[in-house]
């Protein structure tokens, strides 16, 4: 025993001095195919801790760890086949060439809370974005709206224009109705607030007083707020089958994001500027008006009615002065034809030494919007660091600091005719609405409204402050040869203040002789963690053999509260809450603890079988039962077949078939248990009136079980390879908001009360027609579909939204899709269209000449799918529509559409094919130069150019917003309500030019 | 970990508002007060949705909006075959009432188990209660007459059947309203109200307002006896005020509701104009004219058109009437008539007649030809109220009221709402 000892003391003094004897080997890495230098490549001595990561000029320096001149490295980079080489120091730089991998296969894809496997054992389709492809092509205004067209299974929709974003992304269906149906975002371990607040606009526009109790107030998503240069990489995970160990928060899928870390070796500064321009990407056009037209406005020439008689001759006579002075207008290119630019700065930086690496970041995106007075504007800094305290234990923490301001205006759908849309949609061209001398705007004689006053007076911001940051603790607790065990313990925050500040000055139309100035402040104060411990076993007897076991505990904690405050009659000029004549406070929390604990096995034998199984236990304050744990199991298995079976066929480089099985909840919302009593004050005195939605104290989460089943292959050294899933998501006990018979005192109850199955199909094929030294192209074509049908009603039919039976409404009814559309045509409700899409496909190329250029585009093709198209019933109800005066039926055809009582009419395909991003980029080669590693200069546009027959501003719209919180006071949105059109802010399109330089 | 997790316990408890299932146990007066002032703020909810629809149909009014061309097409026919079952001006006034209905249903159960109050301030909040129960059922009677009502009860998943026959559904609401007076009798009220009750908010008070109410309904009932007690235990005074009554409270101070009906005269883009006919079927030299001024511009929308707007309701603050004493004196007018005691009526009709610069009433003195007279002051002086519609219904003479585009229709009643047939 003595022996051993004292050998061990002997080796360690010598490791004292050797650490003086270390030497250096040095080199830099390049592409074998066009010789460039590869950066980030990760260079490795195998069985130690020592790595490094090559530089924006592919060089690298790696200090040996032991006396020895000579030790085998590993080089390993996405996108390149792994490298073993046997450097020594004494023979000068290296250089390593690697060839390209064009398989995906080593990718390592995060599945568990805490674990990975590598792609070739993964079971289910997760589709993977890299940095590379979320901004490095044509940068969208918001991150969220870069995955457009990029995920199979997600029907990723814009709910308007407006800066600051508003997407609602939908994986694989409809998840739920009433419950999440948007995915759950997890930012480095965190998990990412996405609400949507509303900013208290309806007391302005009244907008859910008649026909839709829903809030559409138009606002902002908050995972806007991250920056997408920061991101690494995303992974998401569709459905129930992927996600279940998230348990009851991912019934919607889960969005993995990891952002950047630091690399050491030498600080690599990286600063890139984005210039561009943002323009409405289609306009309606407006209606030419005759001076028998604009008579016609006052009353139709039949009226014998003295009063129509003169005021039809004071139109035609209004008009004919207009039109020989030259001032017939177009409102709507006044309103929304204004030419934003963009201006994104990004600065990082990146390095460290052995032991700690940092990622240091800022960022300032600004654009202004394509309506005069609106615009984004998003600082960010980020810093992450990485720290090994010893060979067993390392730190990581993440912080995160954002600053956003988004002016929105005033969109959507309103009932007091005050919104830019709406107020346009009644107003001819004919009249001034431009200021006089001394800044005094003319009344809108056919609006409520005079949408260029509106516009350049009031306000309609969001600001928003928000940290958030997290650490990981990862420590070895045992480690033999054939078993590690480790631990990984994992917290959160994400706090944001988010306030709201909408201003009415009174002297505008609709406020001078009403309520006389609006000012709106709301405060909202929301801090969200998350705590979880993994347990993690690696029993690894040999290379046939992998067993990793994961026993994990989770925690989370949401606590929001909001304050809001109208005050009305405003003192002239002023704004603040207490220059007004009558305040009124609102206030809404709300607050939920939820954990889980979850087991989890992976087994994977000779290295192609792979079997996994878990379950996790789940439980919430929002159920019901707050007490009660919900068990979601899951389990999956694949199989690749080639190595066993196909090692001699040369062209079928590997071919898997998986299957994964997975359940999952979705919580019922805050407050759904409750029936309350809300504020109802008269003459001072103060009042309780019971809420027309009644609670459910039973409520239980929503289950879902899915299936997916897939195969895939690769062929001709992966040059073409194929992905192809079918999956079966199941949606039991669905939460709904049911409508009641209004008769028993309440309009809807939350019941669990009904089935709903998604099938569909994906399909991923990427190829690489052509490989020369000079030219490459790869090419990706997806291609999905979806079908979502209620399987099982409970209760009787009901529509949900958008406004009524007249002009068409989803309807939840057993046995139908769920996203059908019905309503009043030829007298009889019956079914009129369906929002979800037949299939949708994407087309992805890059093309890469000369070695330096590279031109990349997206299309996406949105086949099938019907809008409400209530944009165009206001323009047709304010006879405006640019196309009303056109013949039909023996009438004009505006006024036909408006009152045929059809609403068949105004249900309309909103199929379209988008060129989502397209750019161009050129690497300057650089010669000698000691302080610029590299410059990369670029073109780019995005959503540039779209092919539709639909009449819109935009196929992609949602008056209702995807994922608006509901309060006392207003309904949020559902997770159908989707594609209704009502004056959205229009959508845009950009151009941008890029500057890259790394030093 | 496990420390960690068990370190907060216990349900979150509802942190915006009071429950339902918490407020009827062992209620306080001043939860009891706030329940009562519910109802009546309550009340007020689509108040405007209701007189709108009404006014349309009844070709009173014309509402022009630029953001919602219902009122235009649907409401007045315009093209539709039919009146939309499942659309705001039918669904939100009727949920608002049943609302309301609800809300008097828990005031009635919390009064009911209250330690805190005596008997006869128990009667206080019980009569208050059914007799705002029985004005809010008749109200969405109104609306869908032979499509029916439902009557609920306390127990919120009771679905009775619908009561189609309106006889019979003004006969339950005449009984929740008897019951309503019958408590009042011996009642004592504790609770405040606005001062759209102004005079009315003690028993007695409350009283006489349950009495209207039911005068109103015995009329539709064609009981004309009963209308007439009824209306002497009301506030009926011939030759009082003809404002005198009940309001709906509006305000424009903090928490409170503005008056919705209000729009600013000239006011563009959202209109409420006066129907044409209406300037155009006044008696020369009726001063209720004023009810609706000439416009400086005239409002058009969709092929229709006005001069003249309604400005019943001036300001954000105006209240908004529930019943008043000048209807009381044309129930009493019709009442009369139909019972054949002419002289009465034309007392009565005289009364309304000179109030608007009118001569004395010339007509025939035939039951017929002052239930015509009735029907026209009942036009003029009840305007944009919600009851011409409802009174030419009850005399069979909806056909009378003038279709303004060809395709137009003249509803007689609107369906009964979709989530009530899909039960």
């Amino acid at each position: 025993m003595l022996l051993p000892r004292l050998t061990f003391l002997v080796l360690l003094l010598l490791c004292g001095t050797m650490l003086y004897a270390q030497q250096t080997i040095t080199g830099k890495t390049q592409d074998s195919n066009t010789g460039r230098p590869i950066p980030g490549v990760t260079v490795r001595i195998p069985n130690s801790n020592r790595g490094t990561v090559t530089g924006a000029d592919g060089k690298f320096s790696i200090i040996l760890p032991n006396t020895a001149a000579s030790t085998t490295l590993i080089f390993s980079s996405t996108g390149y086949k792994t490298k073993t080489v046997t450097a020594n120091a004494n023979a000068g730089p290296l250089t390593v060439s690697l060839e390209e991998n064009l398989s995906v296969m080593d990718e390592v894809v995060v599945t568990g809370m805490a674990t990975s496997v590598k792609r070739r054992n993964l079971a289910n389709a997760v589709a993977t974005i890299s940095s590379k492809q979320l901004s490095g092509v044509a940068p969208a205004q918001t991150f969220d709206a870069a995955l457009s067209g990029k995920i199979p299974g997600a029907l990723i929709t814009a709910n308007s224009g407006a800066p600051g974003g508003g997407i609602s992304v939908k994986l694989r269906g409809i998840t739920s109705v009433f419950g999440n149906s948007q995915p759950l975002y997890v930012v480095d371990g965190i998990f990412f607030n996405n609400n949507s607040i509303p900013a208290g606009l309806n007391d302005v526009t009244a907008a859910a007083t008649a026909g839709n109790p829903n809030n559409q107030d138009n606002p902002s998503s908050r995972i806007a707020d991250l920056n997408p240069a920061d991101i690494e990489n995303i992974e998401i995970l569709k459905g129930a089958s992927a996600a279940a160990l998230y348990g009851a928060k991912a019934a919607a899928g889960v969005i993995i994001i990891t952002t950047k870390k630091g690399k050491n070796g030498k600080t690599s500064i990286s600063v890139n500027q984005e210039t561009g321009i943002v323009k409405a990407r289609h306009l309606l056009g407006v209606r030419s008006f005759t001076p028998e037209t604009a008579a016609d406005l006052a009353g139709p020439s039949s009226s014998a009615d003295p009063d129509v008689i003169k005021a039809r001759a004071w139109y035609k006579y209004k008009f004919e002065q207009a039109r020989a002075t030259g001032k017939i207008f177009d409102y709507e290119k006044e309103m929304y034809g204004e030419t934003g630019i963009i201006s994104n700065t990004s600065i990082a930086l990146s390095g460290g030494a052995e032991k700690t690496t940092f990622y240091l970041s800022g960022n300032r995106r600004k654009e202004d919007g394509i309506i005069k007075n609106t615009g984004y504007l998003n600082n960010s800094v980020r810093l992450n660091v990485d720290h090994k305290v010893n060979d067993r234990i390392s730190v990581s923490v993440t912080t995160n600091y954002i600053n956003s301001s988004a002016d929105r205006g005033l969109t959507n759908n309103d009932n007091n005719g005050v919104s830019y849309g709406v107020a346009l949609s009644s107003t001819p061209g004919w009249i001034d609405l431009y200021p006089n001398a001394v800044g005094v705007y003319p009344r809108d004689s056919f609006a409520a409204s005079n949408p260029l006053e509106t516009r350049d007076k009031m306000t309609n911001n969001e600001t928003t402050n928000r940290f958030v940051g997290g650490g990981n603790i990862n420590a070895i607790l045992a480690q033999s040869k054939t078993s590690t065990t480790k631990i990984v313990l994992r917290g959160g925050v994400d706090y944001f203040n988010f306030r709201t500040t909408a201003l009415f000055p009174r002297e505008i139309q609709f406020e001078e002789k009403g309520m006389e100035g609006h000012s709106i402040q709301s405060n909202s104060n929301n801090l969200n963690t998350n705590l979880a411990g993994f347990l993690i076993n690696i029993f690894n007897p040999g290379k046939n053999l992998t067993l990793t076991s994961t026993l994990g505990a989770t925690y989370e904690t949401g606590n929001f509260d909001n304050i809001s405050t109208t005050a009305t009659n405003i003192t002239s000029g002023q704004s603040n809450l207490d220059q007004s004549g009558s305040t009124t406070v609102r206030q809404f929390r709300q607050q939920f603890r939820d954990n889980g604990i979850f087991l989890q096995e992976d087994l994977t034998l000779l290295e192609d079988i792979t079997i996994s199984g878990g379950v996790r236990f789940d439980r919430s304050t929002n159920n019901g039962d707050y007490k009660k744990y919900y068990v979601y199991p899951k389990a999956s298995f694949s199989w690749n077949l080639a190595q066993r079976f196909l090692a001699n066929v040369s062209a079928i480089d590997f071919i898997k078939i998986r299957a994964a099985y997975g359940q999952s909840g979705n919580i019922p919302p805050y407050g759904s248990k409750f029936t309350s009593l809300i504020p109802s004050n008269i003459n001072t005195l103060p009042g309780l009136l019971n809420d027309n939605l009644r609670g459910n104290p039973d409520i239980l989460p929503e289950r879902q079980a899915e299936l997916e089943t897939g195969l895939d292959f690769g062929l001709f050294n992966n040059r073409i390879r194929l992905e192809a899933t079918y999956y079966n998501k199941k949606i039991n006990d669905l939460l709904l908001r049911r409508a009641l018979n209004a008769s028993s005192g309440y309009s809807s109850e939350w019941k669990n009360s009904g089935d709903l199955r998604n099938t569909g199909i994906e399909l991923g094929l990427t190829t690489v027609p052509l490989t020369m030294k000079n030219l490459r192209w790869t090419a990706t074509l997806n291609w999905w579909k979806n079908k979502a049908i209620v399987t099982k009603l409970t209760i009787p039919p009901f529509a949900i939204g958008a406004f009524g039976n007249s002009l068409g409404t989803y309807y939840l009814e057993e046995g139908q899709p769920a996203t059908q559309i019905k309503g009043i045509s030829g007298g009889a409700l019956q079914l009129l269209g369906n929002s979800e899409p037949k299939f949708q496909m994407s087309f992805f190329n890059e093309f890469t000449i000369c070695r330096n250029f590279s031109l990349q585009f997206l299309l996406h093709w949105k086949n099938g799918g019907q809008n409400i198209n209530l944009t165009q019933l206001l323009t047709d109800a304010g006879a405006t529509s640019f196309d009303y005066d056109e013949e039909y039926k023996g009438t004009k055809l505006g006024a036909y559409r408006v009152s045929a009582g059809d609403a068949a009419i105004y249900v309309q395909d909103a199929a379209y094919v988008r060129l989502r991003e397209v750019a161009l980029y050129y690497n300057v080669p650089l010669r000698n130069t000691n302080y610029i590693k590299g410059i990369r200069v670029g073109v780019s546009a995005n959503n540039f150019f779209t092919w539709t027959k639909y009449v819109g501003y935009d196929p992609e719209v949602s008056n209702f917003g995807s994922n608006t919180m509901t309060t006392t006071q207003s309904r949020g949105s559902n997770g159908i309500s989707s594609g209704v059109d009502v004056m959205p802010f229009p959508a845009s399109k950009r151009a941008s030019f890029h500057l890259g330089v790394n030093f | 970990m496990l420390v960690l997790l068990s370190c907060r316990k216990g349900e979150i408890p509802n942190l915006n508002n009071p429950t339902t299932s918490g407020i009827v146990i062992n209620t306080s007066k001043s939860s009891l007060n706030n329940l009562a002032t519910g109802a009546e703020s309550g009340m007020r909810r689509d108040v405007t949705a209701y007189l709108d629809a009404v006014g349309i149909i009844g070709r009173e009014i014309y509402r022009f909006s630029g953001s919602e061309p219902r009122y235009t097409t649907d409401l007045l026919g315009g093209g539709t075959k039919e009146l939309d079952n499942n659309s705001f001006y039918l669904t939100n006034p009727w949920a608002s009432r049943y609302l309301v209905v609800r809300q008097c249903f828990i005031l009635l159960q919390a009064a009911a188990a209250s330690k805190f109050i005596t008997d006869a301030e128990r009667k206080g909040y019980t009569g208050f209660a059914k007799t705002i129960i029985g004005y809010q059922l008749l109200l969405n009677l109104n609306m869908t007459n032979t499509n029916g009502i439902r009557i609920p009860n306390s127990d919120p998943t009771y679905i009775g059947a619908v009561i189609k026959d309106p006889v019979q559904a003004r006969d339950t609401i005449l009984k929740f309203l008897q019951e309503g007076a019958d408590d009042l009798s011996g009642a004592s009220v504790i609770f405040p109200l606005s001062e759209g009750f102004a005079g009315f908010s003690n028993a007695a008070g409350l009283r006489k307002f349950n009495r209207a109410i039911a005068a109103r309904v015995f009329l539709y009932n064609q009981k004309w006896a009963n209308a007439l007690t009824a209306l002497n235990e009301s506030f009926f005074d011939l030759n009082g005020s003809l404002t005198a009554g009940v309001y709906h409270y509006f305000s424009t101070g903090g928490g409170d509701m503005a008056n919705p009906l209000f729009m600013a005269p000239g006011s563009t883009g959202d209109m409420r104009l006066l129907h044409p006919g209406y300037a155009t079927d006044i008696i020369p030299g009726d001063t209720r004219i004023n009810k609706a001024p000439v416009r400086p511009v005239p409002g058009s929308q969709s092929g229709l058109s006005s001069n003249r707007e309604v400005w019943i309701w001036k300001s954000l603050n105006d209240p908004v009437n529930i019943i008043r004493n000048e209807e009381l004196i044309l129930i009493y007018a019709e009442a009369k008539a139909q019972l054949s005691s002419l002289p009465d009526a034309i007392v009565a009709v005289n009364r309304i007649r000179t109030a608007y610069n009118l001569p004395a009433y010339a007509g025939a003195v035939t039951t017929a030809g002052l239930i015509g007279e009735i029907l026209y002051q009942r036009r003029y002086s009840l305007l944009g109220e919600g009851h011409r519609w409802v009174d030419l219904r009850r005399y069979d003479r909806l056909g009378t009221l003038p279709k303004d585009r060809p395709d137009d229709d003249v509803w007689p009643q609107f369906p009964l709402p979709q989530n009530e047939v899909n039960i």
